[in-house]
């Protein structure tokens, strides 16, 4: 028979994955640093496994950044393809989650951000609960209408860099309209990560919270 | 919920309720297949007591999700890494009721290659872009997992050129679909 566990025992499972994936320069990094004061502020104890090409250059930026401790920062050297680490075969990324959720046992949840990749990158649901797709108004307002795997299936799209639309001759509300349009329902949100105007990252943090976390935040 | 507070006639579950009553599902309790759940839940079934929460297929990889079953209740579900959702999954059983997990039909594309380098040149087409596909005779399968345009639209030039033809059952359901994952199924 199964014995209920307590309400707030959600530890057996081991804390909540999710995967941030995109283009590199598209401000996964930057969104990981804008959200960790926001789960520092919310009581949710956090750890990352970056993914870089032959370097740790990620890693060492969140792990110099103050926002976190060092040591819950792990980097994985994805090689030459970043997409087959967090997909096809995920071993040295689970590893890594694994080696966390042991040294950390009062993890609620694990980042596990992609090497740069390009629209196409999806994550292997072996590897994370949840994930999510992050492109930037600098890629161009026709990012959307290119309907990449990485854009149509991620559970959450973010189009970040919006304070830059102006700049780059780009319609932010428009492009995030189209990247409504062509996910069909399916969430987007616009951020601002860096500066001190910056914007939608409460909503993001609302949705893993509510999504992964399940706690009691407004859908 | 803590155990203390568990009543007597508790229904035999893997949940636990939050505060705001939406339970989570940390376990599986075994097939609506095997012998101890399978004469009861018909039983239940005939009284309209059994709630379903459809999956895509999808979705049985996850481990984490937050759904509505299909009696409109909200729960969420956070499995151990070593446990996989199925077609026929318990999530709950017992009390005059119960919840059952089931996978909603997929749907795939037929194709048919005109000859055997085009067959080649479809497969490889198909890899290239990461399509879930399977083998019947001479056809090939392409789960449709998005919208079914985008498939489509990146097969049009092959269709245009004759290079292979679209079987004209885009709704249907593969005709083997495969085995549930569950290791007792």
């Amino acid at each position: 028979m199964n014995r209920p566990l307590s309400a707030s025992d959600l530890s057996r499972p081991g804390p909540a994955r999710i995967g941030i994936g995109g283009p590199v320069g598209s401000g996964k990094t930057a969104l990981i640093e804008a959200l960790m004061p926001l789960f520092r502020k919310r009581g949710i104890e956090v750890a990352v496994v970056t993914n870089d090409l032959v370097t740790k250059e990620d890693a060492r930026r969140l792990q110099a950044s103050g926002l976190i401790d060092p040591e819950r920062v792990l980097a994985v050297e994805a090689g030459a393809c970043p997409h087959t680490v967090i997909r096809e075969d995920p071993t040295l990324n689970i590893a890594a989650a694994e080696d966390l959720e042991t040294r950390y046992p009062e993890l609620d949840l694990i980042i596990i951000e992609s090497g740069g990749d390009n629209l196409a990158s999806t994550f292997s649901l072996d590897l994370v609960d949840w994930w999510m797709f992050v492109i930037d108004v600098g890629q161009g307002d026709d990012i959307p209408r290119k309907r990449g795997p990485g854009i149509l299936q991620s559970d959450l799209l973010v189009l970040n860099k919006l304070d830059l639309a102006p700049h780059v001759f780009v319609d932010g509300p428009a492009t995030l309209a189209e990247a409504e349009a062509v996910r069909a329902g399916r969430p987007v949100i616009g951020t601002v990560c860096k500066g001190p105007a910056q914007q939608g990252l409460d909503a993001v943090a609302d949705r893993i919270e509510r999504d992964l976390l399940f706690r009691d935040v407004p859908a | 919920m803590s155990l203390d507070r568990v009543p007597e006639r508790a229904p035999v579950t893997g949940a636990v309720a939050s505060d705001r009553e939406m339970c989570v599902f940390s376990t599986i309790l075994g097939s609506a297949a095997d012998a101890e759940f399978h004469e009861e839940i018909h039983r239940l079934e005939h009284d309209h007591a059994v709630d379903h929460l459809r999956l895509a297929k999808t979705d049985l990889s996850r481990r984490r999700l937050r759904a509505v079953t299909e009696a409109g209740r909200e729960i969420a579900i956070a499995l151990p890494r070593h446990e996989h959702l199925f077609d026929g999954a318990v999530l709950e059983f017992g009390a005059g009721s119960a919840l059952v997990v089931r996978v909603e039909a997929e749907r795939w594309l037929r194709l048919r290659p005109t000859d055997a380098p085009r067959a080649l040149k479809l497969g490889y087409f198909c890899g290239n872009l990461h399509w879930r596909v399977q083998f019947d005779g001479e056809d090939i399968l392409v789960a449709v997992e998005t919208e079914e345009k985008t498939y489509l639209d990146r097969l049009g030039p092959t269709l245009e050129a004759g290079e292979a033809l679209l079987i004209a059952e885009p709704h249907a359901a593969h005709p083997h679909p495969q085995p549930a994952g569950h290791p007792k199924a």
